[in-house]
């Protein structure tokens, strides 16, 4: 099936340190690479953040390249969720792509993933076990030495997040 | 009295007399003082139920004047009616659950509670330290407040979990056990 598809999903917190990034096929193994192009979307938020009166929804920060494409979520505490969306899919080899199926994305199509991934960071803020200042790197270390999420459902959730999501799809 | 009927009282008193908090901030504020304990007694599990069981029996023995006023009922007749009175007046009018009795003994002494719907484990999941999952009953507070509100109308009860969802386990049960009624005690007779 081919279409777009997420490529990969962050959550960044407040201090601009990982929380949580997680990579589906093909670029599973591409650890380094995303987490570059994660790193240089935060560039693009510090900016519009600096624009007056913006949504939560971002949209569109930047087109990587003709298949990559970095959408944005930023949460007024300041955690961030990015969404990088492979516009072409797994191709399988039969399907070559017929004329503009692919014209582009909607910002709209990409709401349905931030919504679902906030009320799943918010299911994991609501869990009395969860301490969010583990997470947080404490005022004055250079090096932020926090820990990324580990709770075993948000990390289900953003994965289910990443398979299902399709343009229109409901999460 | 009929479960029926107990069920009637129950949504009666909820719909008219009680005020009604929003469900978040319980389930949070009974939450963190979980996750609190955990951590003043450095996870030993064991201790934080008992100390719950100690709060829920504090909070019973001042409830159950709170339930007889808004409930306005009268003494239970057995055990069996008494169990309905919990699970379909008591749970109700206080949490807005109505947990299933079932699983008497047939000395009609021993009973569960099956709870479809715990509003103090929304959101929860337990810590995964590996030891939490055994020992750590997260609801045990409701225990000690059926302990609690039952001695003071003369009921001594033990109970307990044996099941819990947040554990994974398929439900939710609470094993309440009749271990004898108080005869009222009379004051040392004076000299």
């Amino acid at each position: 099936m081919a279409g777009p598809r997420i490529a990969c999903i962050g959550v960044i917190g407040k201090a601009d340190n990982p929380l949580h990034i997680s990579l589906f096929p093909p670029y599973s193994d591409a650890t380094i690479e995303f987490s570059f192009l994660l790193n240089s979307c935060l560039d693009i938020f510090e900016i519009r953040r600096k624009q007056t009166s913006i949504d939560q929804d971002l949209g569109l920060l930047q087109a990587i390249d003709e298949r990559l494409a970095a959408y944005g979520w930023l949460t007024t505490t300041g955690v961030k969720f990015l969404v990088i969306v492979d516009l072409f899919g797994e191709e399988t080899t039969s399907t070559r792509l017929a004329g503009p199926a692919v014209s582009g994305l909607r910002d709209a199509d990409l709401k349905t993933a931030f919504r679902a991934l906030q009320t799943a960071y918010i299911q994991l803020l609501q869990n009395p076990f969860y301490s969010p200042d583990l997470h947080t790197p404490a005022l004055g270390t250079v090096d932020g030495a926090c820990q990324p999420i580990s709770n075993p459902k948000f990390i289900a959730d953003v994965k289910r997040i990443g398979e299902t999501w399709a343009p229109g799809a409901t999460l | 009295m009929s479960t029926n009927k107990a069920s009637r009282i129950g949504e009666e008193i909820w719909k008219t007399r009680v005020d009604k908090v929003n469900a978040e901030l319980v389930t949070l504020t009974y939450g963190t003082i979980v996750a609190q304990l955990c951590q003043d007694y450095n996870s030993d599990y064991q201790e934080v139920n008992k100390q719950l069981d100690k709060m829920g029996y504090n909070i019973g023995m001042r409830l159950i004047e709170d339930f007889l006023a808004k409930s306005g009922v009268g003494r239970c007749a057995n055990f069996r009616e008494t169990a309905d009175m919990i699970a379909k007046v008591g749970f109700k009018i206080f949490l807005n659950v109505a947990p299933t009795v079932t699983n008497w003994t047939s000395d009609n002494n021993q009973f569960s509670l099956i709870f479809d719907d715990n509003p103090l484990a929304d959101f929860v999941e337990l810590p995964d330290d590996g030891r939490a999952q055994d020992e750590l009953w997260f609801s045990n507070i409701l225990c000690g407040v059926l302990r609690g509100s039952l001695e003071m109308v003369q009921v001594q009860i033990e109970a307990h979990f044996v099941s819990d969802v947040l554990r994974g386990d398929d439900t939710t049960e609470m094993r309440v056990s009749l271990v004898r009624y108080i005869e009222d005690e009379m004051p040392p007779e004076e000299e």
